[in-house]
């Protein structure tokens, strides 16, 4: 299966129009394996094995993601094994993150498990972030 | 500042299950609250809690129900579900569910497996389903293993329709009543996979 290429990453919010996108619903009792890529929301309540771009990304307090995850604004409330890169990140009571949180402005509420580092980045990193670099260790 | 906000608005709900409204709201909106008592709370209680909201849009239970790729998604991998999953977007790979519709503008390159398939967007692959309907906006090439078929007029369809769901198979046949996704994956030609 061909990589495809990463969508073009978002610094401002949606136009008004385009919010009217429906946003995508991925249930408790789905498997996804693979790529996903949205423009506009994704709301994750099943488990997700993959990359995952998208304008705004909920992972729902049930949901498990395995990958990583470039986004414009990203809320976690369930598990995340991987990377994030996300200009804004909130994450909920009920979260539990391992990995990497790239971002440039973070919410941690209080009860929320991270085990992860978390680097700061500006927003022009955002916006020339083509290709993810390569995990480390 | 919102903390003072929520203390007042804590003190105010002593006074009535409702009464979350500030007292420097209008009159008009108190008169109405005693006929719709449930509802107004959440607009009323919005202002003071900012910082709270998010915490509590993830915790309602919206995660029960079918499954939605929108039109503005993509996925290229596989999908399997053990509930319903609507296809409005785009899907490279296979899908599994108990009941798959495939919405017009939708585009599927893969094997649909499913108790029940609605397409009503274009498929390019096969689809392998107990009850398979083509819509008159359906565009399908490649082969439909089904029992139970219904086209309608418009429908495109390029490939062979088969019944054989489940046929010779007795994993497939347990399957049609109990959607055990490993079941409708084996093919009914294959007989590999009823070994495995």
């Amino acid at each position: 299966m061909t990589i495809p290429p990463l969508r073009a990453f978002r610094i401002t919010p949606r136009d008004p129009k385009s919010a009217e996108l429906p946003a995508s619903h991925l249930g408790q009792a789905l498997t996804a394996e693979g790529f996903l890529d949205t423009d506009g929301d994704l709301h994750i309540h099943g488990r997700v094995f993959g990359r995952v771009c998208a304008d705004r990304l909920v992972l729902g307090s049930g949901g498990y993601l395995e990958g990583d995850v470039v986004a414009r604004d990203v809320q976690i409330g369930g598990r995340l094994s991987g990377r994030i890169f996300a200009l804004n990140v909130t994450l909920d009571s009920s979260a539990d993150v391992t990995g990497r949180i790239f971002h440039h402005e973070v919410t941690i509420a209080k009860g929320a498990r991270v085990d992860a580092r978390m680097p700061w980045r500006p927003p022009s990193y955002f916006e020339s972030l083509t290709q993810l670099p390569e995990p480390r260790p | 500042m919102s903390m003072f906000n929520r203390n007042d608005k804590v003190n105010d709900t002593n006074t009535g299950t409702n009464a979350g409204t500030n007292p420097g709201m209008n009159t008009g909106e108190t008169a109405r609250l005693p006929e719709i008592s449930p509802v107004p709370a959440p607009p009323a209680a919005k202002p003071a809690q900012p910082v709270a909201q998010p915490v509590s849009n993830i915790a309602a239970p919206r995660n029960i129900g079918v499954s939605v790729i929108s039109k503005a998604l993509k996925i290229t991998g596989q999908l399997e579900s053990t509930e319903d999953i609507r296809i409005d977007g785009e899907v490279e790979g296979d899908v599994r569910a108990v009941s798959v519709t495939v919405g017009s503008g939708a585009k599927v390159k893969g094997t649909v497996y499913g108790n029940a398939v609605e397409l009503s967007g274009t498929i390019d692959g096969k689809i392998e389903a107990e009850k398979v309907v083509l819509t008159s906006t359906a565009h399908m090439t490649g082969d439909v293993i089904h029992r139970d078929l219904r086209i309608e007029s418009g429908a495109y369809i390029a490939g062979n329709c088969r019944p054989e769901f489940g046929k010779n198979e007795d994993r497939a046949a347990h399957s049609a009543s109990k959607p055990t996704l490993t079941g409708l994956a084996t093919k009914s030609s294959d007989p590999s996979a009823i070994r495995a």
